[in-house]
């Protein structure tokens, strides 16, 4: 399973692999001190990399110091870290950063070379981990919401039902994230047909506060926003997709590409109303906030599915030795 | 108490929650609420919810703590968490460096802190 990191000292002459561990218990120590503890996982990263490092040598004791001398003291190596430590990197899926690491750089810190990762931004909208329910910086759009957060204070999911989000999620429930996009995407494009040549030239695209709209465009200028906001929203599902990125960065572009084209039926069908004498922006409000419900029902639904195969895969394996 | 203090004391406390957590495990199996809750039971360590649930996919991840879902004797099944053979290792170097650092901040804080 895990560990792979660690598992690199197997073969390896113990009085070595003593030296190695000597050394991080020394800057497990100083970043106790400094209190870094995110640092820990680039750590471990890096201890492989000194493992890989040394099977390249004779694997002397000499060799050994050489390497672990090329790091500084344990005490230097903690402070580092501890001082060039980006925030919010716990939990962070692991894009596997021991083979990432560029050979020669023991003398560099591996978080320089981490850039933040499609995971990292997914994080942000989905971290039952975390419970925060609105995170700061945006992706995109105006908001940003952690509908994990949401989930876990509603009682729909613990925390830690998955072990990484969505990653037991059967590809066809995966799917379901791209494909409901698509859908909205398509409702769109049906409404557009159906009404885009019988809308007057001039159609309201902003209402005030009371619901009036206050400021008008051309149809055809009126249309390019919303198309252009699905249009974006399908293409970072579909990098999503190509790119074989992550279950969470997968369903992550699905939930933002579904609002996205959400909000975009929402104000073109606020515009279809508004040109039909609608006087409020029903139409604009309960299409967003249906979207919003959407979302965040794909997403606890991918949870609990993802939840349920990881239960299943457990409880099965131990009730051979465990029930009767 | 001012601000400084405060982050400075929530500062400390992070580095050491991990450790916290491994000897809880250390101890015995327990669930994400349960550690949640123990955990609580210690308020100078003043860990939350939001302290303890990344720690623990972090430590899962790097293979430190195991975790196996397991029918519980109320209510649903609950995902326990257990030392691994790494984490059993690592908590015993951690314990003792962590040994070592009280050691000289006794000596160092001494009546000081006492008194």
């Amino acid at each position: 399973m895990s560990g792979s990191a660690r598992s690199t000292t197997g073969g390896l002459d113990p009085a070595i692999g003593a030296l190695v561990e000597a050394y991080f218990a020394r800057v497990h120590g100083a970043l106790l001190l400094t209190a870094a503890g995110e640092c820990e996982e680039t750590v471990d990263d890096l201890r492989a990399h000194v493992y890989e490092e040394i099977a390249r040598t004779p694997g002397a004791a000499a060799d050994v110091e050489r390497v672990l001398a090329a790091l500084g003291t344990p005490e230097s190596l903690a402070a580092q870290c501890a001082d060039g430590e980006p925030e919010a990197v716990q939990g962070a899926p692991a894009v596997h950063a021991g083979r990432s690491l560029l050979s020669g750089k023991v003398l560099g810190l591996p978080y320089e070379f981490r850039p933040p990762t499609a995971d990292r931004v997914a994080l942000r909208w989905w971290d039952p981990t975390q419970p925060d329910i609105l995170v700061p910086r945006v992706f995109g759009i105006g908001w940003d919401i952690n509908f994990g957060a949401v989930a876990v204070r509603v009682g729909l999911i613990r925390p830690d039902d998955e072990d990484v989000p969505f990653a037991s999620v059967p590809r066809p429930w995966l799917a379901l994230s791209g494909l409901l996009p698509l859908a909205v995407a398509a409702i769109f494009a049906v409404l557009v047909a159906r009404y885009q040549g019988a809308l007057p030239a001039q159609v309201a695209v902003h209402w005030g506060i009371t619901g009036a709209p206050d400021n008008f465009a051309s149809k055809e200028s009126a249309l390019t926003l919303p198309v252009a906001m699905t249009l974006i929203g399908l293409g970072i599902l579909a990098l999503a997709w190509l790119r074989r990125r992550s279950a969470l960065s997968r369903v992550a572009s699905g939930a933002l590409a579904l609002m996205l084209s959400t909000i975009s039926v929402g104000a073109y069908g606020q515009q279809i109303a508004s040109a039909n004498g609608g006087g409020n922006t029903a139409v604009l409000l309960s299409v967003m906030v249906l979207g919003l419900v959407v979302t965040f029902l794909m997403l606890v639904v991918l949870a609990r599915v993802g939840r349920s195969v990881e239960m299943r895969r457990d409880l099965e394996g131990t009730s051979k030795k465990g029930s009767v | 108490m001012g601000n400084d203090t405060d982050s400075r004391l929530s500062q400390f406390r992070k580095g050491v929650v991990e450790l916290a957590i491994l000897a809880l495990l250390h101890r015995g199996e327990a669930y994400g609420g349960e550690i949640v809750d123990r955990l609580a039971g210690h308020p100078g360590l003043a860990i939350s919810a939001g302290t303890v649930y990344p720690l623990l996919s972090r430590l899962k991840k790097s293979g430190l703590i195991d975790s196996l879902w397991r029918e519980s004797p109320v209510g649903p099944p609950r995902k326990y968490y257990r030392l691994s053979a790494t984490g059993d290792l690592e908590f015993a170097a951690m314990a003792k460096a962590w040994e070592g650092v009280t050691d000289a901040m006794d000596e160092l804080l001494g009546s000081e802190a006492s008194r």
